[in-house]
C-alpha cells in the first residue's frame, strides 16, 4: 500500500498564525513584529530574550508579545521561527489546514512509521513529494522540512544560512533506512536544541574550513549530499562564479532524482581567476588614459622623481597618446580648485586640455591592451 | 553629531562628501591620529586617476582641499604615519608621494605591473613603504632611494594587504595567504592555507586587547569573512561567517563580494561592505551582527573609520561585479560619512 505523502504546509507564526512562504521571512517577521523592544526598537530573537532585555536594559517588564493573538501572547516560551512550537499547537495547526480532518497519522509516534519504510515499495526519501510541482519545491524546499518530523530525515539545516559544514548527526546523512528512525530522533532533538540555542552570526560556521562554500543547496539523501559537496570540496580556482549551480545540479542528478536543493545561489562576480580590479583595468577606457601616461613618462618623467626609476616603465607606452603632453586628468569640479588652499589651478587648466587630448585617443582604434588579456565581457 | 542629508542615494541618511571622484572611488583613508591638531582629512583615490584631500569638520561639512592625479587609475592610498604625506598606487606601476603641506608629488616606488597596495610600516628601528603588485612582487622602499631595500616574490598577483607593525598580511591570486613578520627587517613568517574556498579580496589586521596586532579578516568574493588569529589559542577562535547575500526567499540567493573590511579602531568590532550596496556592522567576539545598512543604489567600494572611531566612510560606486555592461557612467559615486562610535560599541553580556 503506498503511504499518503502529507501535504507540506508553510512555517507559520505560532503568535499570529500568519503563514509564511519562507522560514527566514517569519524570523523576520517575527522579530520586527513581536520580538522588537518597544522603547529602543532593537530586535530580539525570542520571547524570553526580549522579556531580558526590556528588564536588563530599561528596568521594564513585558508580559506579553506585543502583536500577539489572546492565548498566544506568553512570553515564557522560547520559540524561533518554526523552532520550540509546543507540540499540540503544531498538531492543531496541522488540523486546521488539512479542513478540520483529524489525521490519524499525526498522532502515530514518527519513529515507528519510520520503521516501516524498508517494507514499502520504494524508498519515499528518493521520491520527490509528487504533490508539488518540481517547480515549486525550491520555493517550500525548506519551510517543509522544519514542520514535517515524519519526513526522511535529510541533511537539511534549522535555517539555511546555519548549515553545518559537514552534516553534524552522521546518522542524518545516510540513506539506509534503518538508520532513519534513528535519526528523526534526533532530527527532533536537534531541532529542539537549536530552538534554544541562542543565534549567534547569522551566517556563522564554525572553525571548520571544510565546509564546501555554499553550503545552502542541500542536497538529499546520502548519495545526493556527497556529490554536492564532492565537487565542491575542492573548487577550481579558474572555475569560479556559477559553480554552486553547477554542484547543485550535479548533486540532484546523483541524487537519484532526488528532491530539490532549497535555495540555489549565484556568485555575483564574474567567473574568471582575476579581481574586479584587474577586470576593470583591462577596459578600453582605462586603458587609453593609461597608455598616455605611459607614453608621457617614458618620454621624459615630468614628476620630480628619483632619477632612475624608468625600468618599471619600460612596458608601457605604445599607446595612442600622441596628442598628451602631460598627465591626464579629470577636469576638478569647480568647487575643489576653488576653495583649495593649496592652489590647482593650474592642474585645472593643464585638464582641460588633456581632457581634449584624451578624447582624441579614445578614437585612435588601436588601444594599448593591458597583458594580451581578451576584453572582460 | 552629523545633520540629516538630502539625496535619494543617500539610503542611511548620512553626510555626503562634497565633490566626490568621478568614477569609483577604489581607496578611501583617514588621517592618523598623530596630527598636531584635532582635523580629520580625508583621503580618496579613484578610477578616473585622481586622488582627493577633504578636511571633515565636526560638524559633519566637508570641505574640498586639494587634488592630484596619476598616470592611471589609483588603486590604494596610505597616509604616512605623521599625517603630512599620502602615497598613492595606480594601475601607471608607480607609487607617489604627496606632501601634502608642500603640496608637490614625487615617484617613490615602481613595479613592473600596476600597484595594487601601498602601506606605511613604521617600526621602532626603520620606516618604509610596502608596496605590493599584479607582478607578483611585494617591495619595500625608504622613500629617498629608486631602488627598492627589499623585493619578496609572490607566489601570486596580490590582491590585498595589510600591515600594522610587526605583522604584514598579504592575500594572493590563487588563493595565497602568507603573514610577514616585519620586526628587525620583513622576513615571511608564515603562509597560510586559505580559510576560504574563493578569490581573496580584502584582508584587514585586528589586534588583541593589548593592542598588539593577533590576527586579521579576510574577504573573498563569496559574501564570507574569515576570522584568523595568527597562533589561536583555541582551533576554534579562528571561524567564517557570511555576509552580503541576498536573504533567497524565492529560491535563489545572490551572493556578492566582500569589499573591504575594516576594524574600529576603539571598539575592536569591524565593519564589512559588499558588492551588493551593504555595510555591516559585527562583533567578532561575540560573533554578532552588530547592525546591517540598507543597501545602496550601487556597491560599496570601499570604507574607513578615522582615528578616533567617531566617523565612518564608506564609497559607493560600480565595482565591475557585473562586468562592463552594467557600468552606467550616470550613475555618480559619492562618499557618506556617518557617526558611528555607539553604533559599533561591542556587544554586552
Amino acid at each position: 500500500m503506498g503511504r499518503k505523502k502529507k501535504k507540506a504546509s508553510k512555517p507559520w507564526c505560532w503568535y499570529c498564525n500568519r503563514e509564511f512562504d519562507d522560514e527566514k521571512i517569519l524570523v523576520q517577521h517575527q522579530k520586527a513584529k513581536h520580538f522588537k523592544c518597544h522603547i529602543c526598537h532593537k530586535k530580539l530573537y525570542t520571547g524570553p530574550g526580549l522579556s531580558i532585555h526590556c528588564m536588563q536594559v530599561h528596568k521594564e517588564t513585558v508580559d506579553k508579545v506585543p502583536n500577539s493573538l489572546p492565548n498566544r501572547s506568553n512570553i515564557e516560551i522560547e520559540i524561533f521561527g518554526m523552532d520550540g512550537i509546543p507540540a499540540e499547537d503544531l498538531r492543531d495547526h496541522e488540523r486546521q489546514k488539512n479542513g478540520g480532518k483529524s489525521d490519524s497519522e499525526d498522532d502515530e509516534p514518527a519513529a515507528k512509521k519510520k520503521v516501516e519504510y524498508p517494507m514499502s515499495v520504494p524508498p519515499p526519501m528518493m521520491m520527490p513529494p509528487n504533490m508539488m510541482p518540481p517547480h515549486m519545491l525550491g520555493q517550500y524546499g525548506m519551510g517543509m522540512m522544519q514542520h514535517m518530523p515524519p519526513l526522511p530525515p535529510y541533511p537539511m539545516p534549522m535555517m539555511p544560512h546555519m548549515m553545518p559544514p559537514r552534516p553534524i548527526f552522521p546518522a542524518m546523512a545516510t540513506t539506509s533506512a534503518a538508520a532513519a528512525a534513528a535519526a528523526v530522533h534526533q532530527h527532533q532533538q536537534h531541532a529542539a536544541a537549536m530552538a534554544h540555542q541562542k543565534p549567534t552570526f547569522p551566517a556563522y560556521s564554525n572553525a571548520t574550513i571544510s565546509a564546501p562554500p555554499t553550503t545552502n543547496n542541500a542536497g538529499v539523501g546520502g548519495s545526493g549530499a556527497a556529490s554536492n559537496a564532492a565537487p565542491l570540496a575542492a573548487p577550481d580556482p579558474h572555475q569560479q562564479g556559477r559553480l554552486p549551480n553547477a554542484a547543485n545540479a550535479s548533486g540532484n542528478a546523483a541524487g537519484g532524482g532526488g528532491v530539490v536543493a532549497a535555495v540555489s545561489t549565484k556568485i555575483m562576480h564574474p567567473a574568471e581567476d582575476a579581481s574586479l580590479e584587474e577586470l576593470r583595468a583591462r577596459q578600453p577606457k582605462y586603458q587609453a588614459r593609461l597608455a598616455i601616461a605611459l607614453a608621457t613618462i617614458a618620454a621624459g618623467p615630468k614628476t620630480n622623481s628619483p632619477s632612475n626609476n624608468g625600468g618599471g616603465n619600460s612596458g608601457g607606452g605604445g599607446g595612442g597618446g600622441s596628442a598628451a603632453s602631460s598627465m591626464p586628468s579629470t577636469p576638478p569640479p569647480p568647487s575643489l580648485s576653488g576653495i583649495s588652499p593649496t592652489g590647482s589651478a593650474a592642474a585645472a587648466a593643464n585638464a582641460i586640455a588633456v581632457s581634449t587630448a584624451i578624447s582624441k585617443a579614445q578614437e585612435v582604434s588601436s588601444y594599448h591592451s593591458y597583458r594580451n588579456h581578451s576584453q572582460y565581457k | 553629531m552629523f545633520g540629516a542629508a538630502q539625496s535619494t542615494t543617500n539610503r542611511m541618511n548620512d553626510f555626503e562628501v562634497a565633490s566626490p571622484p568621478d568614477d569609483s572611488v577604489s581607496a578611501l583613508e583617514f588621517s592618523p591620529s598623530t596630527l598636531q591638531v584635532q582635523k580629520n582629512f580625508l583621503i580618496a583615490g579613484a578610477w578616473d586617476n585622481s586622488v582627493r584631500c577633504w578636511e571633515v569638520e565636526q560638524n559633519g561639512q566637508t570641505v574640498p582641499k586639494s587634488m592630484k592625479t596619476m598616470g592611471g587609475p589609483v588603486l590604494d592610498v596610505c597616509w604616512s604615519d605623521d599625517g603630512t604625506k599620502v602615497f598613492m598606487a595606480s594601475c601607471d606601476k608607480q607609487v607617489k608621494l604627496w606632501d601634502l603641506a608642500a603640496d608637490q608629488v614625487m615617484q617613490v616606488a615602481a613595479h613592473d605591473g600596476p600597484v595594487k597596495t601601498c602601506h606605511m610600516v613604521k617600526g621602532p628601528n626603520y620606516t618604509c613603504l610596502m608596496t605590493g603588485s599584479w607582478d607578483k612582487t611585494l617591495k619595500f622602499w625608504d622613500t629617498r632611494s629608486p631602488n627598492p631595500m627589499m623585493a619578496i616574490n609572490l607566489p601570486e598577483r596580490c590582491y590585498c594587504a595589510d600591515v600594522d607593525y610587526p605583522m604584514a598580511v598579504v592575500g594572493t591570486a590563487g588563493r595565497g595567504l602568507i603573514i610577514y613578520s616585519l620586526e628587525n627587517s620583513p622576513t615571511e613568517y608564515k603562509r597560510q592555507e586559505s580559510p576560504l574556498k574563493y578569490q581573496h579580496r580584502t584582508i584587514s589586521i585586528f589586534k588583541d586587547k593589548k593592542k598588539t596586532p593577533t590576527g586579521y579578516a579576510l574577504g573573498s568574493i563569496e559574501g564570507r569573512v574569515a576570522i584568523q588569529y595568527v597562533n589561536p589559542v583555541n582551533p576554534k577562535d579562528n571561524f567564517t561567517f557570511k555576509c552580503h547575500r541576498s536573504t533567497g526567499t524565492s529560491g535563489f540567493q545572490d551572493i556578492y563580494a566582500v569589499n573591504d573590511i575594516a576594524f574600529h579602531p576603539a571598539h575592536g568590532t569591524l565593519v564589512t561592505v559588499g558588492s551588493d550596496g551593504t555595510f555591516s556592522f559585527w562583533d567578532k567576539d561575540a560573533r554578532t551582527k552588530l547592525k546591517s545598512s540598507e543597501a545602496m543604489d550601487q556597491s560599496i567600494t570601499k570604507c574607513g573609520f578615522n582615528a578616533n572611531g567617531q566617523i565612518f566612510a564608506y564609497a559607493v560606486g560600480y565595482d565591475w561585479s557585473k562586468g562592463h555592461e552594467y557600468f552606467n557612467p550616470a550613475k555618480k559615486p559619492q562618499i557618506f560619512l556617518r557617526s558611528c562610535y555607539d553604533e559599533l560599541k561591542p556587544r554586552v553580556n
